[in-house]
């Protein structure tokens, strides 16, 4: 598990008020109820300083393994975008 | 027990500053949302709003007025004055006394809080302006309109986010109805498009960066709207005595809380808030016409307003015409309500059933007739307006006609 995987795992665990061990990347997003996940995605705005698109079709996040997977696009972008007006 | 009706309506919107400009604007689906002027759109991620234009305090207040009134309150007053002119109505000292001022918002005076706290927090001024509380207490609207008209009967603000001024409505008609005032100024008004309010909006993610489209498929989400509606509301025999012209009569209130999450809305509360209006007006859902939808275009609001309608409904929500008219003035927030009373009102008194805006495909969770687009000529004798609030707080008015 790496350092992006692990801080969303901690997000998702204290948003929605269980243990960290119940968390799992297999979580769907559905199941998260709407006001735990606004927290949740605020959070990891907060921890990566990204912005996560939202009503983007080709941001699809079915459960947590592609949050994880989206914010890692989201890092990569900013990276590029960082390197390009360095 | 008194049969209740409207006699005088006000307004302002993005749409117009008056009741019939905004009505006008609703009936043929144009729209008056654009980009924000007030904030700095470039600081925002959501710019787009349905904002009041061209309203210049100075050419409507004097300086000792203006001082005192935060942007929330300058529309409450210009709509109220609106009203009170439309309806004719004779303010004499024993009217006066009877006359009630029940109005909503959500906010209050924000412009003030955010401005004067904007000083205080980054610009490090010590001191914010004198009159920061009296301009910014969510109370200032109603205590202003009573001020400017010279009214001294029952007289209170109530506040329940988004449902405040069908709140405000109801209430106001059920004490004429009871015979605890006899006459009322009754609405809605909110102004709270500041940088603050919407970066906490954005924050929700309820929000659409373009175009709000209620119960259309792919619906991005609401857009903010600003503005007040002010409504006169009299007894019928008072109205009928004084040869008021008489828009319609006000039937019923059902209001209900969901007590479940904060954000998204129940079926089951919000569809016994419109059963409840049915029964306090004494109809059947086969009576009603038309619904002026709460309708915010959200992808939770319209799906559960669909299936609460159904749940109220039964058979005769096949038969039902639905629109919103927030894809054309936004969502006011405490004052939608009223600005969308006066769309409900004038489909009855025009016999045209305004459209929702912006309608470009069938929702397959959304199955219900919303008149998608244009404006649809019909016989509408009985309305029902719906405003569902977060925090699960619903409030629904029905009126008719008056043969």
């Amino acid at each position: 598990m790496d350092d992006i995987e692990s801080k969303i795992l901690d997000i998702v665990a204290r948003e929605t008020r269980q243990d960290r061990e119940g968390v799992s990347l297999d979580l769907e997003i559905s199941e998260i109820e709407s006001l735990d996940l606004v927290q949740i995605i605020f959070a990891i705005e907060d921890e990566f300083d990204v912005y996560v698109p939202q009503e983007d079709e080709s941001f699809k996040l079915d459960n947590l393994r592609d949050v994880v997977n989206g914010v890692r696009l989201l890092l990569e972008e900013k990276q590029a975008q960082s390197a390009q007006s360095a | 027990m008194h049969r209740v009706v409207i006699t005088g309506m006000g307004c302002i919107s993005a749409l117009g500053h008056d009741a019939d400009g905004h009505w006008r604007a609703c009936r043929d689906g144009r729209s008056g949302i654009d980009t924000i002027r007030q904030v700095d759109p470039e600081r925002l991620l959501i710019r787009v709003c349905g904002e009041v234009r061209d309203f210049d305090p100075v050419d409507h207040f004097e300086d000792r007025q203006l001082n005192l009134l935060d942007r929330v309150s300058q529309f409450a007053v210009f709509a109220a004055r609106q009203a009170l002119a439309d309806s004719g109505l004779d303010l004499t000292p024993d009217v006066s006394r009877r006359c009630a001022v029940i109005l909503g918002t959500g906010a209050g005076g924000m412009n003030t809080l955010d401005g004067q706290f904007h000083r205080l927090y980054a610009e490090g001024q010590k001191r914010v302006l004198p009159l920061t509380v009296p301009r910014l207490m969510v109370s200032a609207a109603v205590s202003h309109v009573t001020m400017d008209a010279g009214i001294r009967g029952p007289s209170f603000m109530i506040s329940s986010a988004c449902s405040s001024a069908n709140h405000a409505i109801g209430e106001a008609m059920w004490m004429i109805r009871t015979g605890r005032a006899r006459a009322a100024l009754t609405g809605g008004t909110e102004a709270c498009l500041t940088f603050g309010t919407i970066r906490g909006w954005e924050a929700l993610r309820v929000m659409t960066p373009d175009v709000c489209r209620p119960f259309s498929h792919k619906r991005k989400g609401m857009v903010l709207g600003e503005g007040a509606g002010v409504f006169v509301l009299e007894r019928l025999e008072d109205a009928q005595a004084r040869g008021a012209r008489i828009y319609a009569e006000l039937i019923g209130f059902g209001m209900t809380a969901d007590a479940g999450d904060i954000v998204f809305p129940s079926e089951e509360w919000a569809g016994t808030a419109i059963a409840d209006a049915l029964a306090d007006a004494g109809l059947a859902p086969e009576d009603v016409d038309y619904i002026n939808a709460h309708g915010t275009g959200t992808a939770a609001n319209d799906v559960i307003e669909t299936r609460a309608i159904r749940r109220a409904f039964g058979a005769a929500a096949e038969r039902v015409a639905i629109s919103s008219t927030k894809a054309v003035h936004g969502h006011a927030l405490g004052g939608a309500g009223a600005l969308e009373l006066i769309p409900a009102v004038r489909a009855i008194t025009d016999g045209v059933i305004p459209p929702t805006a912006n309608f470009t495909e069938a929702d397959p969770e959304c199955d219900l007739d919303y008149v998608p687009n244009a404006p649809r000529p019909a016989s509408v004798r009985v309305v029902l307006s719906n405003s569902f609030a977060f925090g699960g707080l619903n409030a629904v008015l029905a009126l008719r006609a008056v043969a």
